[in-house]
């Protein structure tokens, strides 16, 4: 059995791949993939504890993660086509104006 | 069960007053305030309340429902009267129809709401002043600047929105100090209590139920609740130095919200600081006698030297109000029959008479548009019976016999003067008496200036009488004044009757 | 038979009555009310008379009738007190006030005055008021109704509210006296604090307390460990503030010349039935508390010396009737102040008596002469009224003659009376020596100032054609003053002291006898006892009683005589000339009051100054703070708010930055770097 250290390893480096491109990127649908990799090194964490600990818990937690991911990218898509709509851009730095 | 008809009909008419149409919300909202009256009154018919019910006397009209449980805390539905309250409660349900009938001439906007704010603001004043549990009284306490801060708002003056944002704030800000103060006092109390009942933990207190709680000893942990209970409370009555929110909000409420401001809501501090201060830790009481006796003094002659520099009509009278306040503490910290029983007659007074006055001069306005003294003179040649009530609301103010302003200012001095518990209590009594020759000195000349002499006023119309529905409820309001200046004992005896406890709590070394 | 005393609270709310009547229908009633007025007085006079012959018939009431606040420390209640003294003052209210009820109708009525019903309301209600404070039986209820008094001069002081100088003087009246009361209720509230009942008779009573007290029985509070005679020195010195205030004394007296603004009747009544009469009737309703107290009795008579000769020392320069009438008033209450420190009782209410008929005379005469003038005061304008109109000269010139002090008239035996008090109490105490002095030396400027007016009104020749064709008044003025100017002729002899003296006449004396309870009253409250009480003994010159009442009546009628010769030589001419100019610089002073209205002016602009200061202070020092708080909120948000740049990978930085810095935090603490 491969043991959770690696699990691990492979989740963080997987969350810092997504964390670098939300840092760097300024383009959402860049975003919105990054967020989609932190995601699923979550998952990936959750599963091999599950697997780790022999409880199904972490798995289904790991279905739920995914269905509401499914459902943020909906409302994702969604807002990149109104700031397309609006900017004429789906650059994320251009609309700063929703701030107090 | 009469108590929470009076305060569940009150609400159910401020409901039904706010789905009224605008057109005739104001006859609504008159026709069933007076219902709430007529229920005190009988209430009053019906009073065998004996005793101060903090301090073990029997309770009138007692209903008492287990509500929730919150960390081995009962906390109930306690609602219940006695001689403290009761005059409370009348003179709120008395005031609320006159200030509605007031408000038909200046309100003529988005009427439904104003009234429905009114008797919103009504309920939870009977609330505050018939609650004996803390947490309900504190929801009424709190609930009642919510239509308070919107009848300000809304109908205000030109500066209303910063006059309602100021009162609110401040006063929240108060509330959340007593707050603080009062809740460490019960978790001081510790297992010596199980409910929030204000009779329980006033009782508690009493046998010394107060623990070491966090390495705060019993005395020092009173002692700061105190402190922050009439801090809290301060604000509300207000008492100098923290007193600057009443001008700004007087000002710019509409003349019947100040009535009620001046009439009934100012009374919800001293009543708390009866109550809570006073009565619950008497001995941090009179161990603070002279700084609190020193502050009402300060109150009393400051508040009647910043009326005596206004020019606004609305200002002089409600910095007298803080003045009157003055005489209200010294006689609550004075802990003598005449004393304690005074300050609450005085507040009842009060209440009538700065109402009278907010009520008259807002009728003055109604017809001239402006308050400030020298933009009119002479109105007393347009308006002859409004201007002589009015002027005989002002002798009123300057405690003129026979009319209840003087009989609480006596009972107070009187009481104040030979006070055992307060060191130096002939010096501080006659010094504060002293507010009775400047508060001639302002409100005589500002009648003078604006009353009296040739007419004068710049209006492109012509000033006549006011209608009927503007002088009635300054008729009535009079007829109180005078009624209660010579019987004072009407309210006095049921008063004396609850303040006596109050008084012996204190046990003077003679 | 029905008992008179049952009657009195009847006595007081007549008048009230008709104050309701005339406030509430008097626009519906003929004459603006007057009527019911005069009904009132005049049933409230004959039931005085008859309480008054009660009291002779050897009884008295002292009964509390009402409890106003019935609480365990102490009670306080209404109630009456009738003995001869406030008996007598009830007949001498009631009187004057059926009188200038009756001289109303000419002066308001048939002059066209409007506002009659708010006229005759304020004359009722005036009238109650007053007859409440002679009937009280306690302090409290004494200054209740002093205080509505009060309230009454205000109103009808400002009768003409259209004008700019009348509201003025009413709130003048009030403010002044105002001051006085503060004092006053200080005082009635150490008298609760210190004896428990503020009761003017009975064992109870306060005076008696401090009697017991004194003598070392009994216990009273005092505060701080005071000594007790200290204390009642000053409880007696608060009291008489209100006295001061009400009764016009120096220095409290610079509303009663302002309050000329009144109408004429309203004069009247303020100057010799009422207000000020109240402030006098006060220290004697409670004599048997002052002479207790030494030091006060000292401090009263001087004062009122003091304001006797100040007081008329002004009149001497007055060009206005009224205002000399005004000075004169304050000067002869300064006399009765005189002989109550004086120790000269029965001295005092007599001469309260005499002047409360000779003073209504003299104003009223004056009213009628401001009709006759078409309501033109000054006397420059008159002249030659003698002969136009007969019945205003010869009650005035009695009216004058007895406020001269001229043998026979009324008030030369009250004065009398009150200099041979002084003088025989006061030879062996120097303040009250000087109080005799400045009272003495004022006879002879009241003679001066006195004949000075009647000559300048009424002799002579007309020097303005509206004194030449005066208004003729009608029986409504000329009865009043019929009335009055008899009664300024007799009301003198019912207490001829001097005459019993050197005649050696026993039992003529009646005021004497009659407040020593000889036919009736209450025990405590006899002139006899108050002697007894008081702190005096008398020292006589010229060897013996008779020589020194003599030499006294002497001296003071040469002395007036004096006056009045010099103002026969100065103003009894064709075309009399003002004179005033020989008196120099003096005469400035005079006109101006002394400038004590000025001090006055002053201090009022000093206080609203300091008013303004503290404005200042509370809306920059005490607000600014409160906005202060609010401001530095505001401003701290506003900074604050910055780092949000609304850029998300900013957010997202801060985020990392902040979860690195927590996991650099916990792996420091958790020590995973060692």
């Amino acid at each position: 059995m491969v043991p959770p250290e690696w699990y691990l390893l492979l989740a963080s480096g997987v969350f810092c791949i997504g964390l670098f491109g939300i840092l760097t990127r300024s383009d959402a649908l860049y975003f919105l993939m990054s967020v989609e990799l932190m995601m699923n090194a979550a998952n990936v964490n959750f599963v091999a504890f599950s697997l780790y600990y022999g409880d199904l818990t972490g798995q289904v937690f790991a279905l739920f993660v995914i269905a509401l991911a499914a459902a943020e990218v909906a409302i994702g898509i969604g807002i990149i086509l109104v700031l397309y709509r609006n900017f004429g851009d789906i650059d994320v730095t251009v609309p700063t104006e929703m701030r107090w | 069960m009469i108590l929470e008809a009076l305060i569940g009909f009150t609400f159910l008419a401020a409901l039904l007053v706010l789905l009224a149409p605008n057109a005739w919300a104001g006859r609504l909202a008159f026709a069933l305030s007076t219902v709430p009256f007529i229920g005190s009154l009988y209430l009053w018919s019906r009073f065998d309340a004996v005793g101060n019910a903090l301090t073990g006397g029997t309770i009138a009209f007692e209903s008492r429902y287990e509500w929730v449980e919150v960390g081995g805390r009962t906390v109930s539905w306690f609602v219940g009267l006695d001689g403290i309250s009761l005059p409370l409660v009348v003179l709120t349900t008395f005031l609320v129809p006159l200030a509605i009938l007031s408000a038909w001439t200046p309100v003529d906007s988005r009427q439904s709401q104003f009234y429905g704010l009114m008797l919103f603001m009504e309920a939870n004043l009977l609330g505050v002043f018939t609650a004996l549990d803390f947490f309900l009284w504190f929801v009424f306490w709190e609930a009642v600047l919510v239509p308070m801060y919107f009848l300000i708002g809304i109908w205000g003056g030109p500066r209303r929105k910063y006059a309602a944002i100021k009162f609110f704030v401040y006063t929240n800000a108060a509330s959340l100090l007593m707050f603080i103060g009062f809740m460490s006092l019960t978790f001081a109390l510790g297992d010596s209590i199980g409910s929030l009942a204000l009779p329980e933990i006033t009782q508690a207190i009493a046998d010394g139920g107060l623990e070491t709680w966090f390495g705060i000893s019993p005395g020092r942990m009173a002692m700061v609740a105190f402190l922050a209970m009439f801090a809290g409370f301060a604000v509300k009555v207000p008492i100098v130095p923290v007193h600057t929110w009443l001008p700004d909000a007087h000002v710019e409420a509409p003349t019947p919200v100040s009535v009620l401001l001046a009439g009934v809501l100012l009374k919800m501090g001293t009543y708390a600081l009866l109550r809570f201060n006073f009565t619950m830790l008497p001995e941090q009481a009179s161990a603070l006698a002279v700084p609190i006796a020193a502050i009402a003094v300060i109150s009393v002659v400051y508040g009647a030297m910043l009326a005596l520099a206004q020019k606004d009509l609305k200002r002089i009278v409600a910095y007298s109000s803080v003045s009157s306040m003055g005489y209200v503490l010294l006689g609550l910290v004075v802990f003598t029959e005449y004393g304690v029983g005074g300050a609450t007659f005085q507040m009842v007074a009060h209440g009538l008479i700065s109402g009278l006055m907010f009520m008259a001069v807002g009728v003055v306005y109604n017809a001239t548009h402006t308050r400030m003294v020298g933009d009119m003179a002479g109105m007393a040649d347009r308006m002859p019976v409004t201007v002589g009530i009015l002027v005989a609301g002002a002798f009123g103010y300057m405690g003129l016999p026979l009319m209840a302003g003087f009989a609480g200012e006596f009972f107070i001095f009187v009481g104040a003067f030979g006070a055992p518990s307060l060191p130096y209590a002939p010096v501080f009594t006659a010094l504060a008496m002293f507010g009775i020759v400047i508060v001639a000195g302002y409100l005589l000349s500002a009648m003078q200036k604006t009353l009296f002499g040739p007419f004068r006023l710049e209006t492109d119309y012509e000033i006549g009488p006011a209608p009927f529905h503007d002088v009635a409820p300054l008729a009535v309001l009079l007829a109180a004044i005078i009624v209660l200046g010579v019987a004072p004992d009407l309210f006095f005896e049921m008063i004396r009757d609850a303040a006596m406890p109050v008084v012996e709590g204190v046990s003077v070394d003679v | 038979m029905v008992d008179a005393f049952a009657y009195v609270p009847a006595v007081v709310l007549l008048p009230f009555f008709s104050f309701l009547v005339a406030l509430g229908a008097g626009k519906y009633l003929p004459k603006g009310g007057a009527f019911g007025g005069i009904a009132a007085t005049a049933g409230s006079f004959l039931l005085s008379l008859w309480i008054a012959t009660a009291v002779a018939g050897g009884r008295a009431y002292n009964e509390t009738l009402y409890t106003w606040a019935a609480g365990d420390q102490f009670e306080l209640t209404f109630g009456a007190l009738i003995d001869p003294l406030s008996a007598l003052m009830l007949v001498i209210v009631t009187l004057v006030a059926l009188l200038v009820h009756v001289f109303s109708l000419g002066y308001m009525n048939d002059e066209g005055e409007t506002g009659l019903p708010r006229y005759y309301a304020g004359l009722g209600l005036f009238t109650a008021s007053m007859l409440g404070f002679v009937v009280a039986d306690n302090l409290l209820m004494a200054f209740m109704f002093f205080e509505l008094v009060g309230l009454c001069s205000y109103l009808l002081i400002g009768f003409h509210f259209r004008e700019p100088g009348p509201p003025s003087a009413a709130k003048k009246a009030f403010l002044v006296t105002r001051f006085g009361d503060y004092f006053f209720l200080v005082g009635v509230v150490a008298v609760f604090a210190t004896f428990g009942t503020a009761a003017f008779a009975g064992e109870g009573s306060f005076p008696a307390l401090a009697e017991a007290a004194l003598a070392g029985s009994g216990d009273v509070w005092t505060p701080g460990g005071l000594e007790l005679q200290t204390w009642l020195t000053v409880v007696g010195l608060l009291v008489l503030g209100g006295v001061v205030g009400k009764s016009a004394q120096f220095p409290l007296h610079t509303w009663l010349p302002d309050a000329m603004e009144g109408p004429t009747p309203v004069s009247a009544l303020i100057h010799a039935a009422t207000m000020v009469a109240a402030g006098v009737y006060l220290v004697a309703r409670m004599y048997g508390f002052y002479a207790l107290t030494p030091t006060t009795l000292a401090v009263i008579a001087f004062i009122g010396g003091f304001t006797a000769l100040f007081a008329a020392t002004m009149g001497v320069v007055k060009d206005e009737l009224k205002q000399v009438l005004a000075y004169s008033t304050i000067s002869q209450y300064g006399y009765m102040m005189l002989a109550l420190g004086a120790g000269g009782y029965v001295a005092a209410v007599f001469h309260l008596t005499t002047h409360a008929f000779f003073k209504a005379l003299l104003f009223l005469g004056a009213g009628s002469v401001i009709i006759a003038m078409h309501h033109n005061e000054d006397m420059w304008d008159m002249g030659g009224l003698k002969s136009r109109m007969p019945v205003t000269y010869y009650t005035f010139l009695a009216g004058s003659l007895a406020l001269a002090g001229i043998f026979p008239f009324a008030g030369f035996w009250s004065k009398d009376e009150i200099l041979y008090e002084a003088l025989v109490h006061g030879l062996n105490e120097p303040l009250l020596l000087g109080g005799y002095v400045m009272g003495l030396l004022a006879v002879p400027v009241t003679a001066f100032y006195t004949f000075r007016m009647v000559f300048l009104t009424f002799h002579g020749e007309p020097r303005t054609d509206l004194a030449a064709d005066p208004e003729p008044v009608r029986w409504n003025v000329k009865g009043p003053l019929t009335v009055l100017g008899s009664l300024a002729v007799v009301t003198g002899f019912i207490n001829m002291v001097p005459v019993q003296k050197v005649l050696g006449l026993e039992g003529i004396d009646y005021l004497h006898r009659w407040l020593d309870n000889e036919w009736g009253g209450i025990e405590g409250l006899s002139s006899h006892h108050y002697a007894d009480l008081g702190p005096y003994s008398s020292g006589y010159i010229a060897g013996g009683e008779v020589p020194t009442v003599l030499v006294g009546a002497a001296v003071s009628l040469g002395l007036a005589l004096a006056g009045l010769g010099l103002a026969w030589r100065l103003y009894n001419v064709t075309s009399p000339t003002e004179h005033t100019a020989k008196l120099g610089g003096i005469k400035d002073v005079l006109y101006n009051n002394y400038y004590l209205d000025e001090l006055q002016v002053w201090i009022a602009y000093r206080t609203e100054d300091i008013a303004g200061g503290a404005d200042t202070f509370d809306q920059g020092i005490i607000d600014g703070v409160v906005n202060g708080v609010s401001s530095v909120s505001l401003l701290g948000g506003s900074r604050v708010r910055r780092i949000q740049t609304g850029l998300v990978t900013q957010y997202a930085a801060m985020l990392t930055l902040g979860l690195i810095a927590l996991l650099v935090l916990l792996g420091v603490n958790g020590g995973w770097f060692l």
